[in-house]
Formats: structure tokens, sequence, C-alpha cells
């Protein structure tokens, strides 16, 4: 399993008047290769599931191992140098930092790995070339049509070869042509062997031939229909 | 990673140079309003220590002990006489008489210094042609030949022609034939003065033989001038006696004050341009805290954005280093710091044709660092620390 | 004296490392308290967030102490204008008893900031933070260090009064007999060169053997010898190598050798003495917290690399120590 989670909770401002329990009790696991949807409403706590996947922080109890490694009691620090190599992000409207050109943005998280231009130039050629944005490399990110940004961001999100692949609500701002287009991208990643995770509520995700699984979030569990 | 620790901070920097460029506007803003202070502030350093070094230079010439007679409080011409009732005490290495005068020229206007002094019998004199742009000094014997500092040669026309006449208090005209010029660099002491002979000067001043206005004493060791400074007083009770650490001190505190009371006017400009600082570097907008996020997102640790923040503090305070103090030394050598005229004047050594040429060695420089970039990088990091502690999930959507 | 620009600066330097230590102190105050290894509330999240605050101060304070230590020994040059007698930098800071002090707090100031940027950064190595209790009880020992070192400051800024005659190198230094005010007598030079040699030989060969073969105990005769070297080399500085680089016999002064007459050698030679012995000092203390948890092999390649570093460091140092010396020696006396 490349991602196991059992138990796992996440209450914020635990012990406070504005206490929120997120998550109780999720127990989930995904195969390495897999792709699984995980559905539900704004608020279910889908999203705060995605960033413990996602190593953003960690669980408040239960145990989470993503990659081989345990998330639970792990300092930020480490979360973040566990994350950059395990994990690629595709946000919500993809948060593509608009000044910067094509080429910067798909070459962020190669930065704090200390990789030198001219490698970090190459790699993103391979990636730019493999989504035909090429010509497209030194244009301001804010310049390019909705189409060229998402696969901007999946460039951006595959930079350092990263094994796991999550997605938050990516074809919620996307009209279908582009949303289908974004499902066959991750299909194609899917058969190179990532594994990917999409939060999402759209039917042209969850419906999708090529998710395996679809697990549905409600009031922070894992609801079985 | 940790081998690519060289390439991560060039990353860095790099991407920090780019974050400033695209908001140029706001670190163009900064840079400009703290290049001025480092300008204002240097300018201030640079005078004040070129007018040190000028002071030292001059007072590197005078002599350890001045003696002027007084006579109902003003001063008046001493006897060479009173040479002899030196002669007992020990430790005094030479007494050499002078004549100190000013002559104003009413055809030009202008007042000039008139030095009659046997030069060759100051222990130092010999240095004194160094000082020389061309020329020698005049010996005792020869009548009539005067040394002249830069404004003189320009004012009496003398780069075509080598002789000159002053008017003797009888108006009737004395002639000086030149032999050296001063160099630029003596300005400060030798612009308007003419060296010539204690002959010459008597004749001059009409003085009767056997006066001079001052005797210069030397001293072979500092240390005792003041024991042999309060012996000559208690010899000759109705001499004025001046001692070169007395003169000293009394350019340092005149200066010191001047400097120091600068120096605090400049850090209330630096104290508001610290709070500006403080005050740019704290507002985080909308954006700049969903580019944290972001970042952090992909892999960015608190501490590169920190490392990002302070490459830009750096590279902001280099600049205007750079542009401030650049600013500063044409102010000071090509405009003679003309801002700094009202502050500096009555210090009466400044005159309007002054040439400073003010020292840039790393101390200085350090000084000038120490004044506006430690309190701009201190200024900077709380903020710095503050967006670098954007929490990564502030970029996920709900 | 405080209407001066140097003294200003350095006030105002010490104002900034003093507020910036305030900081940091309450940081660590909070971290001793609070710390909670493994909760995820809010407060250990700001915790691990201020972590990095009291690192980034820290690391400015090395930067502003550094800084200040330069500035103060400068400042002294200038000060000795003003001083009657004194002639050089060590008249001024010997013109009362709060000048040699205040340069030593300075200088043991660099030493601490880099020894806990050295915890943090073993700290940070390790996702337990097994140092955080040790790094910050240090933390606060910093506070009374700054507080002394500015105090001691303002002391000697403050009774610096332009008419007090003081010695100048020339005396303090010197080696007349009978001179009541030298401050290092009683070393032949013969003695102290052999001594000096014989001592880079000896670390050179401790480092070596370390290099090949790690043994704690050697490591920390290591560590020694460097403590040894750094105070024989400020003996050796002050007594034989200045005076060779002025070219003067009878000007011995660890500080002139700072000023642009002398091309700042200074700066050379003490960046490279200060660093080395901070290296061959830390492989040692590095090893103290070698049993924290996941500590261990951080602990052993930090501790190969600070050898080494102190090692090269220590062949620049003698290289630059023993130019002049040769040059002399090979010119046959006319530097």
């Amino acid at each position: 399993m490349l991602i196991e989670l059992s138990g796992v909770s996440k209450i914020y401002n635990q012990g406070r008047a504005n206490e929120v329990r997120a998550l109780t009790g999720i127990d989930l696991g995904v195969e390495q290769g897999s792709m699984v949807c995980l559905k539900g409403p704004s608020g279910s706590g889908k999203s705060t599931l995605l960033a413990i996947i996602g190593c953003i922080f960690p669980p408040t109890s239960g145990k989470a191992a993503i990659a081989g490694r345990q998330l639970a009691r792990l300092p930020d620090r480490f979360l973040t140098l566990h994350r950059r190599e395990t994990i690629g992000f595709i946000f919500q409207r993809f948060n593509i930092l608009p000044e910067l050109t094509v080429l910067e943005n798909i070459t962020l998280p190669l930065l704090p790995l200390g990789v030198p231009p001219k490698e970090r130039k190459q790699r993103a050629q391979e990636l730019l070339e493999r989504f035909a944005i090429t010509h497209r490399a030194q244009f301001p990110a804010g310049q390019i049509s909705g189409g060229e940004l998402q696969r901007v961001a999946i460039a951006r999100a595959l930079i350092n070869n990263q094994p796991i692949i999550l997605a938050d609500e990516p074809t919620a701002h996307l009209d279908t042509a582009l949303s289908r287009e974004f499902m066959e991208i991750m299909q194609q990643l899917k058969a190179g062997g990532k594994t990917i995770v999409i939060a999402s509520h759209d039917p042209l995700v969850f419906e999708h031939p090529a998710i395996e699984r679809t697990v549905t979030i409600k009031d922070g569990r894992i609801h079985v229909s | 990673m940790a081998p690519r620790n060289l390439e991560k901070q060039l990353n860095i920097l790099d991407y920090a140079l780019s974050s400033l460029w695209r908001r140029r506007m706001k670190s163009l803003s900064v840079l400009l309003v703290f290049a001025a202070v480092i300008f204002l502030l240097a300018s201030f350093q640079m005078v004040t220590q070129a007018l040190t070094d000028k002071a030292s230079q001059v007072l590197a010439y005078t002599p350890e002990i001045t003696l002027q007679k007084m006579s109902a409080g003003r001063q008046e011409a001493i006897p060479l006489a009173y040479r002899d009732r030196l002669a007992g005490i020990f430790g005094i290495r030479r007494v050499v008489p002078r004549i100190w005068g000013y002559y104003f020229d009413e055809v030009r206007l202008a007042n000039y210094t008139v030095m009659g002094m046997d030069v060759r019998e100051m222990p130092e004199g010999d240095r004194l042609d160094t000082a020389l742009a061309k020329g020698t000094i005049p010996g005792p014997e020869e009548q009539g030949r005067v040394v002249v500092g830069q404004s003189i040669v320009k004012a009496l026309n003398l780069d075509e022609r080598n002789t000159f006449s002053l008017f003797r208090p009888d108006l009737s005209l004395k002639t000086f034939t030149v032999s050296g010029a001063f160099s630029r660099d003596t300005d400060i002491m030798t612009n308007d003065l003419i060296v010539m002979s204690l002959a010459d000067a008597r004749d001059l001043y009409e003085i009767p033989a056997g006066l001079v206005t001052d005797l210069c004493v030397y001293v072979a060791n500092p240390k005792e001038i003041g024991t042999i400074a309060r012996k000559i007083s208690a010899i000759l009770p109705g001499v004025r006696v001046l001692t070169r650490p007395q003169i000293q001190k009394t350019y340092q505190v005149v200066f010191g004050w001047r400097s120091g009371f600068g120096s605090i006017c400049l850090l209330a400009a630096l104290a508001s341009f610290v709070i500006l600082a403080w005050d740019k570097a704290s507002g985080l907008s909308p954006e700049e805290r969903r580019e944290i996020s972001i970042l952090k997102v992909l892999g960015w640790e608190t501490s590169d954005i920190l490392a990002v923040r302070f490459w830009e503090s750096v590279i902001v305070s280099g600049l205007a280093c750079i542009v401030g103090m650049t600013a500063a030394y044409i102010h000071v050598v090509y405009f003679a710091a003309f801002l700094f005229r009202p502050v500096l004047m009555g210090w009466s050594v400044l005159r309007p044709d002054l040439h400073l040429v003010p020292r840039m060695a790393v101390g200085n420089i350090l000084l000038i660092l120490a004044f506006t970039v430690v309190p701009y990088l201190a200024a900077t990091v709380i903020p710095a620390w503050r967006s670098a502690t954007v929490p990564a999930d502030s970029a996920l959507g709900g | 004296m405080f209407l001066n620009p140097w003294s200003l600066a350095l006030t105002l330097c010490s104002l900034v490392v003093l507020v910036l230590g305030a900081v940091a102190a309450k940081t660590a105050v909070r971290v001793l308290r609070f710390w909670e290894p493994g909760s995820d509330s809010n407060r250990q999240i700001r915790l691990e967030n201020e972590i990095w605050l009291s690192s980034t101060l820290v690391a400015y304070g090395l930067g502003f102490q550094i800084m200040t230590l330069i500035l103060f020994m400068l400042a002294a040059d200038q000060f000795c204008k003003v001083i009657v007698g004194a002639m050089c930098a060590t008249g001024a800071l010997l013109a009362n008893p709060f000048g040699m002090p205040a340069l030593l707090v300075k200088l043991v100031g660099v030493f601490f900031y880099g020894f806990w940027i050295l915890l943090h950064q073993l700290d940070i190595r390790s996702e337990h933070y097994p140092l955080v209790r040790i790094k910050y009880l240090a933390l606060l020992l910093l506070l009374p260090l700054l507080v002394l070192d500015a105090t001691l400051q303002t002391l000697y800024i403050a009774g610096i009064k332009p008419d007090i005659i003081t010695s100048c190198c020339a005396v303090v230094f010197s080696d007349t007999p009978g001179s009541t005010t030298n401050l290092m007598t009683g070393f032949s030079q013969q003695g102290l060169l052999i001594a000096f040699i014989g001592s880079i030989i000896g670390l050179t060969v401790l480092g070596w053997t370390l290099l090949r073969r790690w043994q704690a105990w050697l490591a920390d005769l290591y560590a020694a010898g460097w403590l040894w070297f750094f105070v024989l080399s400020l003996v050796m500085i002050t007594n034989v190598i200045s005076s060779y680089v002025y070219a003067m016999p009878y000007h011995k002064c660890p500080f002139c050798i700072l000023k642009p007459e002398y091309h700042y050698f200074g700066f050379a030679l003490y960046g490279a003495l200060i660093p080395a012995a901070f290296f061959g000092a830390s492989a040692a203390l590095a090893g103290l917290v070698r049993g924290k948890a996941g500590l261990g092999g951080v602990v052993d390649r930090y501790q190969r690399l600070a050898v080494k570093v102190s090692l090269i460091l220590l062949v620049i140092f003698s290289a630059l120590s023993f130019y002049h010396y040769l040059k002399y020696l090979i010119s046959g006396g006319e530097g």
C-alpha cells in the first residue's frame, strides 16, 4: 500500500471553544498505480483528508503512512521534506503564479532541491514537449489559455517525478471538454504507474472509467453506500 | 540533499531577484528612500572624516607650544629676547620665532595669510618640501622669495609671471619673487598662505627688530608638553601659552559635537525609514500569502522562504548602499558637500573652494553599514518570519 | 564619549542585538514551557514556527556580532586619536578597565552564537528535534551575555575621556625590561616559535589520525588542542607575527594589522584563525550530543567535515603567519 490510513482523526483547535472535528476514524488504503476519487460536498472533510494524504499536516490521532513513512508526530519540516519527494499537487484553479513564466512555474518545486538552472530547464523541457506547450515556455503564465494552464499545473506536479498525484477539485472551474482532457491525462499517468487521488464531486470525474474506487466522505467519516 | 546547499542558495537568490523584479515599484520605492538615507549619512560621515583628516594634517605642522604676548587682553608682538629666558627649561628642543599675520589686498578684496618663519629651523621643516607642487622653500638668506598657496596663484595670476608686490603700511611697494607653490593636497592650510623669510615679513609689516608675533616651542617628548607649558607660564606670566593638545581638543570638541549632533539628526531620518521598511515588509497582501502557501505546498520549507526574504533585504540594502555611497562621494568630492554647508559653516577652515577628498577605508564603509543595513535587516526580520509561516494548507480550496 | 559616529554605531548595533535577543529569549521561554512533541495543537504549530524565528534571529545576531567585533576594534583605533598618549587601538582599549573585557566578551559571543547555530543545525536534522531543550536553555544563557556585552561596551565608551593619558601598544606589548604595563611578558620569541610550530604539527597529525580512524577521546584532545592553539596564536600574533608585518621590532600590536596600511592583513589572519578554532573545538562539542535520537549519523558526518575544514584553515593560517617572517628571512632583514 502506498497510502495507508487507519483510524485517522483530525480535530482543529483542540481543547478550545472553536474546536472542530473534521475527520473521525478514517481507514483508507490506496495501492500503487491505482486511481481513487474522494467524493463529498464541501465541508465534508474531503480537503482535510487530502491534506493529510498530501503530508501538509499530520493527523491528530490514528496512523497515516504515506509512501512507507508514518506521518504522526512528524514536525512540519519533515512533512515538507517528505512531501516534496512523494506528492505532486494539482490545486483547485491550479494556483499558477501568473507573473512567472510557464517554465518558472513548472520548475518551482525544484528550486529548494538545489537543482541547477540547466538541469531544471532540461527536466521541464521533457514535460513541455509531452504536453505540447513548449512554445509557451517563456510566456507569463497569466497570459495563456485555460487548457494550457491545466497542462502547466499537471507538468508542475510531475517535475520531481513524485509517485503520488493529488488533485483538489481540479475540474470545478473547467468546461466539459477541458475536464475530459484532464481525466485523459490522469488516465495516461496512471498507466505510467502513478498513484492518483482526486477530490471531486464532479460526475465527470467520479464516473470516469479509469477511477477504480470512489470514497464518499460525509461529516468527516467514510460513508459506505 | 545536503551537498546541494550552495545550488539551493543560488536558486533562492535567483528567485528573490525575480520576486523583487515582479514587485519593482514597491522595491524601487524602498530602495530609493533607503539610498537617500544612506546618502545623507554617508555624506555627513565623509565630510567630517575628510575635515578631521585635514585638521590633523594642519596639526602635524603646528608647534607643540605657541607663545603669544598678551596686553589688555589682546595679542601684541613678543620680544625675541623671551627666547633666552626659556633656555633653562629642560625638554625644549627648539624655539622658533614667527611672524604670522593677515594681509588684506584692497585691489582684489582678498585676505591672505602671511607666515614669516625660517622654515628650515622647524624640526619637521624639511617635510614641507613634499607639500610643494613645484619649486623650493626659500632659505633665510634669500631675500624677497616666497612660496604661495593655490588660491594666491589664481588671485595674483602667478601662472604667467612670477613676481608680485604688496604694500607696506606706509604704502610703499615690496616686491616678491615666487620660488614655489603648494600643492592642492594641502589646500586646507596653504590655500591662502604666503610663506617668506622672517626678515621679509618684518619688512612687509614694519615690525621693529627684536619683535615677532609669536614664538613656536618644539618639545622633544610629547608627554612633557603639559609640564613644559606650566613651566613657561611660570617664567613668563604675561604670555599666552597654547599647547597642541589644547588646540587638538578644541578641534575634536567642535568636530565631535557637530558630527555627533548631525548623526543624531540623521538617525531620526533613519528611524522613520526603518518604520517605513517594517510597514512595507509586514503588510502581507493576499497575493503574497497565496504565493507563499503555494510554494510551501510545493515543498519549500519555512527556512527557504526566510532565505528568500533575507536575500531580498540584502539585495535592496546592498543596492541602496552602492547608490547612496556613490552619490555621497560625488556630492562631497565634486559638489563640495553643498547640502551640509549650513551645518558645517562657521567651521573657520572650510572655505568656499575647499576640495575635500574622503578616504574610503573598509572601516568607514562598515560604519555606514552599521548605521543603515543593520537596522534595516533587523526591521525586516520579524515581518519576514511572519510571512514565511503562512500555513501551507491555505493554498487548498474549501 | 557618546557623541561620536563610532560610539553611536556601536550603541545602535548593541540596541538592535538586544531587541533581537529579547525576542529570541521570549521564544525560548515559550518553547521551554509549552513544547509538546507530537501534539498538533495550534500552540505546538506556533512553537514549531517560532523555532525558525529564533534560529533566524541568532543567525542575524552572529552576523551583527562579527560586525560589531570588527567595528569595536576599528572604533578603538579611532578613539586613540583623541586620547593623549594612545597611538593605536591597544592604547585606546586600555584607556579604561572595560575596553579589553568588552572585546573578549564580543569574541566569546561570536563562538557562542556559532555553537548555538551548530546545535540548531544538528537538531533540525532529526525528526525528533532532540536538542530543543538544550538549545533553548542555551539561548536563555545568551541573553545575559548580550547584556554583559552591551554593558561593558557602554561603560567603555562612557569612560573614554579625551584627556586621560594611556599607554600605547609600544609600551604595552614591548619587551623592554621594567615596563610595568606589559600585557605579555615572559615569552621568549624562540620558545614561542617552537611551541607554535610544534602545535601546528601536533594538530595536523591529530586531525589526520582522526580522519583515518575516529576515536572519541582523540576528538576531545583535538578540540582541547585547538583551544590551546587559539590562545597561543593570539600571543604569537601579538609578540612575533605582528612585528614582522610592521617590519618594526618594537611595534607589537594585534590590532594595527587590521588597518589598511598593512593591506588588511589582520582580517585574513583572524579570518582563518577564528573559524579554524571554532570548527576544531566544535568537533568535540558535536560529539556530546551524539547519543540523542536520530543524531548519530548526522554528528559523525559533521565531525569529519569540521575536522577537515579546521585542517584546511590551519594550513591557510600557518601560511599567512609565516609569510612575513619568511619574507623577512629571505630578503635579509628589510621587509
